[in-house]
């Protein structure tokens, strides 16, 4: 029982930090119809500031400049590089190629920087831990689940409740009427990569912390598990994202932890199980757990 | 229309015509080096590629731009301070020994590209990183006979003539391990013990030796097989408790020990946890996992630690920190020394058998029993079948020692190491 009590928490708390990732893909797709391949380089941009800043800035002030500078560098990449190119929304597809180029280049300066380094990022949890009953839970993933609650409720918020979120919807639903409606296209879908580069900066802090030993060149490969997350949610849905994690969150952790009893499937089943869940979600719901199903006119 | 092809004929004519000089160049360079093969210079030493009247060349795939790049350094710059040692010395066979170092970034297409560009002109490989790039080249080295050192240790690559992985490998590590357990850590029959590897050889290699070990000492192995990209590894520690393990082996990247060992400390799983060599690096000891490791975890290894009193050692550490002040000593720094000695020992003694061509510095190489660098165990190459040395030393986690650890215990062979390598063979 303990056993599975531990799973599960530690599924939940992986499931959080995939949640922050996969909200990052949701909205930049729904801004903007693009797979945005460059989100792990991005992600561990961010992991590279805090790592390196927190001597000076302390904590809290470098995650707060790699926040603002992570969006900001997703923001320019989108009105620099992505914006200029067709405006038409089939260009979509040729724009998600230009994030893969842009992620080959940022990882390659990153991993040059980083090298063969385990990066500390001064994260006020250290190797702490909390018990809770019969589990001792770290620290780092109780925050983790608190913030990525936090975090995701705002955005929440940011699309139900204020002007931007309503464009944003609207824009995704129907980008040319949006458009004669009076929407700023371009602003609305820079803020949204913006927002996915905050994101992904906040998301690196807790993979890297805690159980973690430290931010690695590899760290943003971890994002491409939070890429079944955000499909199997639905591509356009932020709950789904959210539900997504969660849900390959627990699995990865109960699969591992349960390895041994899963040996007929093979053992390495848990880093498999991600995209089985994916492929078992989508064979019985084409559009994801969350996804509108696409009405076309004939 | 015409006119456009006109125009596109004259720039291609002088296209081929480069092409042309480009390749007979080419050609010439190689033939050139081909054709000192099988010469016999003015000091009746026979040479072949990679060897000059003046020079003996040879070559490193190394990854100075990848995942370890560290270690890439550590080893470049720890073989070019033994070439610069050796030259001061008068060189080798009255050469000057040159190393060409391509840096692949541990990308194997890469790797397999340089070495094409690089086999023509040396005589032998002290440094290949990568055990995929190993794995790759391995047909070409063997058909090249070009003597090759690779940073690898999987069973997997005995038994190739040219290739020479240096102290034990991976399985005859975690066999120690095992010993270790039981000997020290009072590890006892019918007790459960968990083994976390990474998948590939390495992994596959010790999880070979542990259980062949265990089954021996009427213990239970529980395999956890992870990957390079999992960092946390809290799912593991569950399941490990769950099984009820009283010490955990670890076959994978330092990443992964401080994980396991940090994560197992902080959930009260407080049990001996025994790493191979490449589980560990100093950099650990500056993570918030450091206290655990240093009560927790022990190191396998073939090499003694970096701040061992081994005169060889010491001496080497010494004259490494005066040469490059700014980087840090760490095993890679040892084991790269380590092998550019062996293969200047081979040097030398092909010089001495009157040829330096490839197929005979091999030929000297095999034939060497008892090769002591003064770095460590003596080893024996004379067998390709079974692993150049026998014996093993077992560290710990040291926050101040250079290289983050300290002995333990020496060097010595495990029982029943010479028995697993009769059953496989």
């Amino acid at each position: 029982m303990t056993a599975l009590l531990d799973s599960v928490l530690a599924g939940l708390a992986l499931g959080a930090v995939y949640a922050l990732v996969a909200l990052g893909f949701v909205v930049v797709f729904k801004a903007s119809g693009v797979l945005n391949f460059a989100h792990g380089s991005l992600l561990l941009f961010g992991g590279y500031l805090v790592a390196v800043l927190h001597d000076d800035l302390g904590f809290a002030g470098a995650l707060a400049l790699a926040v603002v500078a992570t969006a900001a560098l997703a923001g320019a990449l989108d009105r620099l590089l992505l914006q200029r190119g067709d405006p038409d929304p089939r260009a979509a597809h040729v724009q998600t190629i230009v994030t893969i180029g842009v992620d080959i280049v940022l990882l390659t300066d990153l991993s040059r920087r980083i090298g063969g380094d385990l990066l500390s990022l001064g994260d006020p949890w250290g190797d702490s831990v909390t018990r809770l009953g019969p589990v001792t839970v770290a620290d780092s993933r109780i925050a983790a689940i608190v913030v990525s609650a936090l975090a995701i409720g705002a955005v929440f918020a940011l699309f139900r409740f204020t002007s931007w979120g309503l464009a944003l919807r609207a824009a995704a639903e129907d980008t040319e009427a949006a458009a004669l409606m009076g929407v700023r296209l371009t602003r609305v879908r820079t803020l949204a990569w913006c927002l996915a580069g905050a994101l992904a900066a906040l998301a690196a802090v807790f993979l890297a912390s805690f159980p973690a030993p430290g931010l690695e060149r590899t760290t943003g490969q971890i994002a491409l598990k939070a890429f079944p997350a955000a499909i199997l949610g639905g591509l356009a849905s932020p709950p789904g994202a959210l539900a997504g994690s969660l849900l390959i969150g627990l699995t990865e952790a109960l699969a591992a932890g349960y390895q041994s009893e899963l040996h007929v499937l093979g053992e390495g089943f848990g880093d498999v199980v991600p995209y089985a869940v994916m492929v078992a979600v989508l064979l019985v719901r084409p559009t994801g757990l969350f996804g509108a199903k696409g009405v076309a006119r004939v | 229309m015409n006119r456009t092809h006109h125009r596109h004929r004259a720039p291609s004519a002088v296209l081929a015509t480069a092409l042309a000089v480009l390749l007979a160049t080419a050609t010439g360079c190689s033939s050139k080096a081909d054709g000192a093969g099988g010469s016999t210079g003015a000091d009746g030493v026979k040479s072949g590629p990679g060897v000059t009247e003046k020079t003996i060349r040879l070559g490193a795939l190394t990854d100075l731009t990848g995942p370890y790049a560290t270690l890439g350094k550590s080893i470049v710059q720890a073989q070019q301070m033994w070439a610069d040692e050796t030259n001061a010395d008068g060189g080798i066979c009255g050469r000057d020994v040159e190393i060409v170092v391509k840096d692949h970034g541990y990308d194997v297409q890469k790797a397999v590209t340089a070495y094409a560009d690089l086999s023509p002109d040396v005589v032998a490989l002290p440094q290949v990183i990568g055990s995929p790039v190993v794995a790759a080249l391995l047909d070409d080295i063997e058909r090249d006979h070009l003597l090759t050192f690779p940073q690898a240790w999987a069973a997997s690559l005995l038994g190739k003539d040219s290739v020479q992985v240096m102290g034990t490998t991976y399985d005859v590590d975690m066999i120690a391990a095992v010993d270790f357990l039981t000997r020290k850590q009072g590890l006892a029959k019918g007790d459960t013990i968990g083994h976390v590897y990474f998948e590939g050889d390495y992994g596959a290699n010790a999880l070979e030796g542990s259980t062949w070990a265990a089954q021996k000492a009427g213990v239970k192995v529980v395999g956890q097989k992870i990957k390079a990209t999992d960092t946390d590894l809290s799912a593991q520690v569950s399941a490990l408790r769950k099984a009820g393990v009283k010490a955990v082996l670890i076959s994978a990247g330092p990443a992964q020990t401080a994980s396991l060992v940090g994560v197992a400390a902080s959930r009260g799983l407080r049990v001996p946890v025994v790493s191979s060599a490449p589980g560990f690096a100093p950099q650990l000891m500056k993570t918030p996992a450091a206290p655990a490791l240093a009560a927790m975890l022990h190191v396998v290894s073939a090499a003694p630690a970096v701040s061992s009193d081994v005169p060889g050692v010491q001496r080497m550490v010494a004259a490494y920190g005066k040469k490059y002040p700014d980087s840090p000593v760490d095993s890679g720094v040892l084991s790269g020394y380590n092998a550019a000695q062996l293969l200047g020992g081979d040097l030398k003694k092909a010089c001495a058998d009157g040829s330096l061509a490839r197929e005979d510095v091999v030929k000297a190489h095999r034939a060497t029993k008892n090769a002591d660098t003064g770095l460590g165990s003596p080893q024996d190459f004379s067998d390709v079948s079974r692993p150049a040395a026998l014996a093993t030393y077992v560290l710990k986690p040291d926050a101040k020692a250079a290289g983050g650890l300290v002995g333990v215990e020496d060097a010595h062979e495990a029982p029943g190491v010479s028995e697993y390598l009769a059953s496989r063979g």
